[in-house]
């Protein structure tokens, strides 16, 4: 019993560590429409927004959890944790729904056609600055967990990997 | 089921902002974006990597893909640097100080 929770939140972790990666790149790819173009910046971020609710998924037992316990005892950092995964939702929101405003290729390719609005431009601009600064920040007070489920999940397996082969070499 | 449940819950929360933020962007910019002639105003864009302006349809060449990457990165590893820097380095002594104290009792 004790095994198969500990093989749950493993697999857990992995998906979640994968994601992770995943979502980053497509951050930083998004966050680059000059040279990966409109259509490929419009679509990878609206397939993002099934990422990241995936992403909020995975952690929604924390979510819950802090949620509940928010008003009353909670450390300091998962009260700042909170409170920036708050503004980064609400900026993620803010980039999703102006760069829909904007659209220009996927919209257009469904038949709906918006105004030309100058505000949404400027906000989309301003709102994914603010985005790439709050997601930095995301990092930064995860860091440990990158670190720690990086070392566990790729690098330590690698290892293994090589130092299996090197035996198995030395035995013949 | 508990999944299909959670994440309507995002989605309506994700909608709920959304519809917030039009009302409050279509009630100002009513009256702030249009110039005496009423044509709209095109603000200038200052920005880290912003969306290229209608038509402009990308596609630069690798020095400036190079530039636009390394810069958010840089602006992500300069903030993880400034944060989990020192919170690993006070993590560490710590966890000296609390070996130390163990070693030096009796």
């Amino acid at each position: 019993m004790n095994n198969e929770v500990q093989k749950n939140t493993s697999s857990l972790t992995k998906t979640k560590l994968w994601l992770d990666v995943l979502v980053f790149i497509a951050f930083l790819i998004t966050m680059d429409p000059h040279t990966s173009g409109i259509a490929i910046h419009e679509w990878l971020s609206l397939a993002m927004i099934a990422a990241m609710t995936l992403h909020l998924l995975l952690s929604w037992d924390w979510i819950v959890e802090i949620t509940s316990r928010f008003l009353g005892k909670l450390g300091g950092q998962n009260r700042i944790n909170y409170i920036l995964n708050w503004l980064l939702f609400i900026d993620g929101t803010l980039i999703m729904i102006s760069g829909i405003m904007i659209s220009e290729v996927a919209l257009p390719l469904m038949g709906i056609t918006l105004p030309m609005g100058f505000a949404w431009r400027r906000l989309h601009d301003m709102s994914a600055n603010i985005g790439l600064i709050l997601l930095g920040l995301h990092t930064a007070l995860h860091w440990s967990w990158i670190v720690t489920t990086f070392n566990k999940y790729l690098l330590q397996p690698i290892v293994k990997l090589f130092s299996a082969k090197q035996k198995k070499d030395a035995s013949i | 089921m508990k999944i299909v449940w959670r994440t309507l819950i995002i989605l309506a929360v994700f909608i709920a902002l959304s519809g917030l933020m039009v009302v409050a962007v279509n009630a100002s910019s009513s009256t702030t974006t249009t110039a005496a002639d009423g044509a709209p105003q095109l603000h200038a864009d200052g920005d880290m990597g912003g969306r290229p302006e209608r038509g402009e349809r990308g596609g630069a060449g690798g020095s400036r893909w190079m530039f636009g990457l390394l810069k958010n990165v840089g602006v992500m590893a300069v903030l993880v640097t400034i944060i989990a820097w020192p919170k690993s380095v006070a993590k560490k002594k710590r966890k000296q100080a609390a070996i130390s104290s163990t070693n030096s009792q009796p």
